[in-house]
Protein backbone atom coordinates (compact mmCIF):
# COMPACT_ATOMS: atom_id res chain seq x y z
CA UNK A 1 0.00 0.00 0.00
CA UNK A 2 1.58 3.63 -1.03
CA UNK A 3 2.23 5.63 1.80
CA UNK A 4 -0.03 8.05 1.17
CA UNK A 5 -3.00 5.79 1.04
CA UNK A 6 -1.68 4.65 4.39
CA UNK A 7 -1.77 8.48 5.77
CA UNK A 8 -4.86 9.19 4.43
CA UNK A 9 -6.24 6.01 6.30
CA UNK A 10 -4.41 7.33 9.14
CA UNK A 11 -6.09 10.55 9.30
CA UNK A 12 -9.49 8.86 8.33
CA UNK A 13 -9.75 7.04 11.40
CA UNK A 14 -8.00 9.88 13.70
CA UNK A 15 -10.65 12.14 12.45
CA UNK A 16 -13.71 9.26 13.13
CA UNK A 17 -11.95 8.47 16.57
CA UNK A 18 -12.77 12.21 17.11
CA UNK A 19 -16.41 12.30 16.02
CA UNK A 20 -16.80 9.62 18.76
CA UNK A 21 -14.87 11.72 21.28
CA UNK A 22 -16.83 14.54 20.80
CA UNK A 23 -20.17 12.83 20.56
CA UNK A 24 -19.90 10.09 22.35
CA UNK A 25 -24.00 9.62 22.55
CA UNK A 26 -23.44 8.19 19.04
CA UNK A 27 -22.49 4.90 20.69
CA UNK A 28 -25.58 4.26 22.48
CA UNK A 29 -27.47 3.01 19.62
CA UNK A 30 -26.23 -0.73 18.27
CA UNK A 31 -24.93 0.85 15.03
CA UNK A 32 -23.19 2.99 17.15
CA UNK A 33 -21.55 0.84 18.66
CA UNK A 34 -20.48 -1.08 16.30
CA UNK A 35 -18.96 2.21 14.65
CA UNK A 36 -17.44 2.03 18.27
CA UNK A 37 -15.66 -0.67 17.85
CA UNK A 38 -14.69 0.02 14.66
CA UNK A 39 -12.93 3.34 15.08
CA UNK A 40 -11.13 1.86 18.55
CA UNK A 41 -10.56 -1.29 17.55
CA UNK A 42 -10.14 -2.07 13.97
CA UNK A 43 -9.01 0.63 12.54
CA UNK A 44 -6.08 1.92 14.93
CA UNK A 45 -4.73 -1.52 14.92
CA UNK A 46 -5.15 -2.06 10.68
CA UNK A 47 -3.89 1.33 10.37
CA UNK A 48 -0.56 0.40 13.22
CA UNK A 49 0.55 -2.39 11.32
CA UNK A 50 -0.04 -1.11 7.78
CA UNK A 51 2.52 2.18 8.85
CA UNK A 52 4.83 -0.78 10.33
CA UNK A 53 4.71 -2.56 7.73
CA UNK A 54 5.19 0.65 5.16
CA UNK A 55 8.13 1.66 7.80
CA UNK A 56 9.62 -2.28 7.59
CA UNK A 57 9.76 -1.65 3.76
CA UNK A 58 10.74 2.07 3.68
CA UNK A 59 14.00 0.71 5.74
CA UNK A 60 15.05 -1.19 3.24
CA UNK A 61 15.34 1.68 0.64
CA UNK A 62 19.00 2.54 -0.37
CA UNK A 63 17.57 6.37 0.59
CA UNK A 64 16.94 5.31 3.88
CA UNK A 65 20.24 4.35 4.41
CA UNK A 66 21.89 7.38 3.14
CA UNK A 67 19.21 9.47 4.95
CA UNK A 68 22.10 9.02 7.64
CA UNK A 69 24.95 12.02 8.10
CA UNK A 70 27.33 8.91 8.57
CA UNK A 71 26.38 6.62 5.66
CA UNK A 72 27.07 9.82 3.08
CA UNK A 73 30.55 8.65 1.98
CA UNK A 74 29.10 5.00 1.64
CA UNK A 75 26.21 6.36 -0.79
CA UNK A 76 28.85 8.02 -2.72
CA UNK A 77 30.94 5.06 -3.56
CA UNK A 78 28.03 3.61 -5.21
CA UNK A 79 29.53 6.34 -7.85
CA UNK A 80 32.95 5.30 -7.97
CA UNK A 81 33.48 5.00 -11.89
CA UNK A 82 35.74 2.17 -11.03
CA UNK A 83 34.82 -1.31 -12.03
CA UNK A 84 37.59 -2.56 -9.18
CA UNK A 85 34.97 -1.32 -6.57
CA UNK A 86 32.85 -4.25 -5.82
CA UNK A 87 29.78 -1.87 -4.02
CA UNK A 88 29.65 0.49 -7.47
CA UNK A 89 29.82 -2.07 -9.81
CA UNK A 90 26.90 -3.57 -8.21
CA UNK A 91 24.59 -0.77 -7.94
CA UNK A 92 25.83 1.16 -11.14
CA UNK A 93 25.03 -2.42 -13.24
CA UNK A 94 21.84 -2.68 -11.35
CA UNK A 95 23.47 -6.17 -9.87
CA UNK A 96 21.36 -5.21 -7.16
CA UNK A 97 18.01 -3.25 -7.48
CA UNK A 98 19.27 0.40 -7.21
CA UNK A 99 16.37 1.37 -4.98
CA UNK A 100 17.34 -1.07 -2.14
CA UNK A 101 21.20 -1.46 -2.92
CA UNK A 102 22.08 -1.62 0.40
CA UNK A 103 19.76 -3.96 2.26
CA UNK A 104 19.85 -6.51 -0.86
CA UNK A 105 23.67 -7.23 0.23
CA UNK A 106 23.88 -6.30 3.92
CA UNK A 107 20.75 -8.40 4.56
CA UNK A 108 21.13 -11.72 6.11
CA UNK A 109 19.62 -14.43 3.86
CA UNK A 110 19.50 -17.48 6.34
CA UNK A 111 16.31 -18.11 8.47
CA UNK A 112 15.19 -15.01 10.41
CA UNK A 113 17.58 -12.85 8.60
CA UNK A 114 15.55 -10.09 8.12
CA UNK A 115 14.72 -10.43 11.65
CA UNK A 116 18.66 -9.92 12.33
CA UNK A 117 18.86 -7.18 9.79
CA UNK A 118 16.52 -4.92 11.15
CA UNK A 119 17.65 -5.42 14.82
CA UNK A 120 20.98 -4.38 13.16
CA UNK A 121 19.43 -1.45 12.27
CA UNK A 122 18.24 -0.60 15.65
CA UNK A 123 21.41 -0.74 17.35
CA UNK A 124 22.72 1.29 14.30
CA UNK A 125 20.18 3.69 15.65
CA UNK A 126 20.63 3.45 19.30
CA UNK A 127 24.83 4.35 18.29
CA UNK A 128 23.85 6.99 16.38
CA UNK A 129 21.96 9.21 18.38
CA UNK A 130 23.10 8.10 22.06
CA UNK A 131 26.52 6.24 21.41
CA UNK A 132 29.25 7.13 20.12
CA UNK A 133 29.08 7.13 16.28
CA UNK A 134 32.78 6.10 14.70
CA UNK A 135 33.83 7.75 11.50
CA UNK A 136 32.51 6.74 8.52
CA UNK A 137 36.08 5.19 7.43
CA UNK A 138 36.30 3.83 10.79
CA UNK A 139 33.05 1.39 10.42
CA UNK A 140 33.34 -2.43 10.67
CA UNK A 141 30.85 -4.68 10.29
CA UNK A 142 30.06 -6.60 13.41
CA UNK A 143 31.08 -10.01 11.59
CA UNK A 144 32.97 -10.94 8.71
CA UNK A 145 30.81 -11.02 5.39
CA UNK A 146 29.36 -14.29 4.70
CA UNK A 147 29.98 -15.46 1.29
CA UNK A 148 26.15 -16.99 1.87
CA UNK A 149 25.23 -13.44 0.89
CA UNK A 150 26.94 -13.36 -2.23
CA UNK A 151 25.96 -16.79 -3.04
CA UNK A 152 22.30 -15.73 -3.01
CA UNK A 153 22.60 -14.36 -6.66
CA UNK A 154 26.00 -15.50 -7.90
CA UNK A 155 25.10 -19.16 -7.12
CA UNK A 156 25.02 -21.08 -10.50
CA UNK A 157 25.46 -18.18 -12.30
CA UNK A 158 27.37 -18.55 -15.50
CA UNK A 159 30.22 -16.34 -14.78
CA UNK A 160 30.42 -17.60 -11.28
CA UNK A 161 30.63 -21.12 -12.06
CA UNK A 162 32.85 -20.96 -15.05
CA UNK A 163 34.72 -18.02 -14.26
CA UNK A 164 38.64 -18.45 -14.94
CA UNK A 165 39.92 -17.08 -11.75
CA UNK A 166 36.99 -19.43 -9.68
CA UNK A 167 38.28 -22.34 -11.77
CA UNK A 168 41.87 -22.01 -12.05
CA UNK A 169 42.41 -24.06 -8.45
CA UNK A 170 40.01 -26.55 -8.33
CA UNK A 171 39.82 -26.07 -4.39
CA UNK A 172 38.44 -22.53 -5.11
CA UNK A 173 35.00 -23.11 -6.15
CA UNK A 174 34.24 -25.22 -2.93
CA UNK A 175 35.96 -23.24 -0.51
CA UNK A 176 34.16 -19.85 -1.51
CA UNK A 177 30.53 -22.01 -1.50
CA UNK A 178 31.78 -23.42 1.59
CA UNK A 179 32.35 -19.83 3.00
CA UNK A 180 36.45 -21.13 4.24
CA UNK A 181 37.52 -18.19 1.54
CA UNK A 182 36.02 -15.29 1.85
CA UNK A 183 34.57 -13.62 -1.19
CA UNK A 184 35.66 -10.08 -0.26
CA UNK A 185 38.20 -10.39 1.98
CA UNK A 186 40.60 -13.10 0.29
CA UNK A 187 42.72 -10.20 -2.11
CA UNK A 188 39.94 -11.02 -4.74
CA UNK A 189 36.91 -8.53 -4.18
CA UNK A 190 38.25 -6.83 -1.62
CA UNK A 191 37.56 -3.25 -3.03
CA UNK A 192 34.01 -2.79 -1.80
CA UNK A 193 33.61 0.91 -0.91
CA UNK A 194 37.05 1.85 0.57
CA UNK A 195 35.83 4.76 1.99
CA UNK A 196 38.60 6.84 3.52
CA UNK A 197 40.63 5.44 1.05
CA UNK A 198 39.60 7.40 -1.99
CA UNK A 199 42.80 9.53 -2.74
CA UNK A 200 42.38 12.56 -5.37
CA UNK A 201 42.17 11.04 -8.49
CA UNK A 202 38.87 9.13 -7.74
CA UNK A 203 36.18 9.64 -10.48
CA UNK A 204 32.53 9.77 -9.81
CA UNK A 205 29.83 8.63 -12.50
CA UNK A 206 26.51 10.43 -12.24
CA UNK A 207 24.39 8.19 -14.09
CA UNK A 208 21.99 6.46 -12.63
CA UNK A 209 18.94 6.95 -9.33
CA UNK B 1 -25.95 12.77 36.21
CA UNK B 2 -26.21 10.98 32.77
CA UNK B 3 -26.26 7.55 33.06
CA UNK B 4 -23.43 6.67 30.40
CA UNK B 5 -21.37 9.39 32.21
CA UNK B 6 -18.67 7.06 33.01
CA UNK B 7 -18.65 5.06 30.21
CA UNK B 8 -18.59 8.19 27.95
CA UNK B 9 -15.62 9.16 30.02
CA UNK B 10 -13.91 6.14 29.35
CA UNK B 11 -14.53 6.15 25.21
CA UNK B 12 -13.13 9.80 24.98
CA UNK B 13 -9.96 8.47 27.11
CA UNK B 14 -9.50 5.80 24.75
CA UNK B 15 -10.08 7.82 21.81
CA UNK B 16 -7.26 11.14 22.96
CA UNK B 17 -5.14 7.84 23.14
CA UNK B 18 -6.31 6.86 19.84
CA UNK B 19 -6.33 9.87 18.01
CA UNK B 20 -2.85 10.86 19.28
CA UNK B 21 -0.86 7.53 18.51
CA UNK B 22 -2.68 8.13 14.78
CA UNK B 23 -1.33 11.59 14.73
CA UNK B 24 2.21 10.38 15.56
CA UNK B 25 1.79 7.63 13.15
CA UNK B 26 1.04 9.88 10.14
CA UNK B 27 3.80 12.17 10.67
CA UNK B 28 5.94 9.46 11.23
CA UNK B 29 5.09 8.10 7.91
CA UNK B 30 5.92 11.30 5.88
CA UNK B 31 9.11 11.67 8.66
CA UNK B 32 11.59 10.17 6.04
CA UNK B 33 14.49 9.68 9.42
CA UNK B 34 15.07 6.55 10.83
CA UNK B 35 14.34 7.18 13.93
CA UNK B 36 10.51 7.61 12.50
CA UNK B 37 10.23 4.14 12.73
CA UNK B 38 11.32 4.30 16.36
CA UNK B 39 8.92 6.67 17.22
CA UNK B 40 6.20 4.52 15.43
CA UNK B 41 6.55 1.70 17.49
CA UNK B 42 7.75 3.13 20.33
CA UNK B 43 5.14 6.11 20.74
CA UNK B 44 2.74 5.88 18.45
CA UNK B 45 2.30 2.20 19.16
CA UNK B 46 2.01 2.62 22.68
CA UNK B 47 -0.36 5.59 22.41
CA UNK B 48 -2.75 3.29 20.02
CA UNK B 49 -2.40 -0.02 22.13
CA UNK B 50 -3.02 1.79 25.33
CA UNK B 51 -6.16 3.26 24.02
CA UNK B 52 -7.62 0.01 22.24
CA UNK B 53 -6.65 -1.81 25.76
CA UNK B 54 -8.42 1.13 28.00
CA UNK B 55 -11.20 0.25 25.21
CA UNK B 56 -12.06 -3.37 25.47
CA UNK B 57 -11.64 -2.66 29.28
CA UNK B 58 -14.16 -0.29 29.46
CA UNK B 59 -16.58 -2.38 27.47
CA UNK B 60 -15.51 -5.16 29.94
CA UNK B 61 -16.23 -2.70 32.97
CA UNK B 62 -19.55 -1.43 31.48
CA UNK B 63 -22.07 -1.45 33.59
CA UNK B 64 -24.23 -4.35 32.14
CA UNK B 65 -27.88 -4.35 30.96
CA UNK B 66 -30.61 -6.13 32.46
CA UNK B 67 -34.44 -7.22 31.05
CA UNK B 68 -35.09 -6.63 27.26
CA UNK B 69 -35.11 -3.27 27.41
CA UNK B 70 -31.37 -2.00 27.37
CA UNK B 71 -28.83 -0.41 29.35
CA UNK B 72 -31.34 2.82 30.30
CA UNK B 73 -33.68 0.41 31.65
CA UNK B 74 -31.14 -1.29 33.63
CA UNK B 75 -29.96 1.95 34.95
CA UNK B 76 -34.05 3.01 35.77
CA UNK B 77 -34.30 -0.22 37.65
CA UNK B 78 -30.65 -0.10 39.45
Amino acid sequence: MPTIAIVILVLFSAALAGVLVARPAITLSRAGKVLAFGVFFFLPLFSLVAGMENEMQRSESTAFCLSCHIMEPYGKSLHIDDPSYLAGAHFQNHRVPADEACYTCHTNYAMFGTVKAKFGGLRHLYIYYLGKPPLPENIKLYEPFNNRECLHCHLGARSFEQGATHNADPATLPAIKANTLSCVSSGCHDTVHNVGHWGDKVKFWDGGS
Amino acid sequence: MHPGGSMDRRLRISGILVIAGLLVEALCLVWSKPIAFVVLVCIGGALVGVGVLFFLCSLISAPHPTGSSGAAAGKQSG
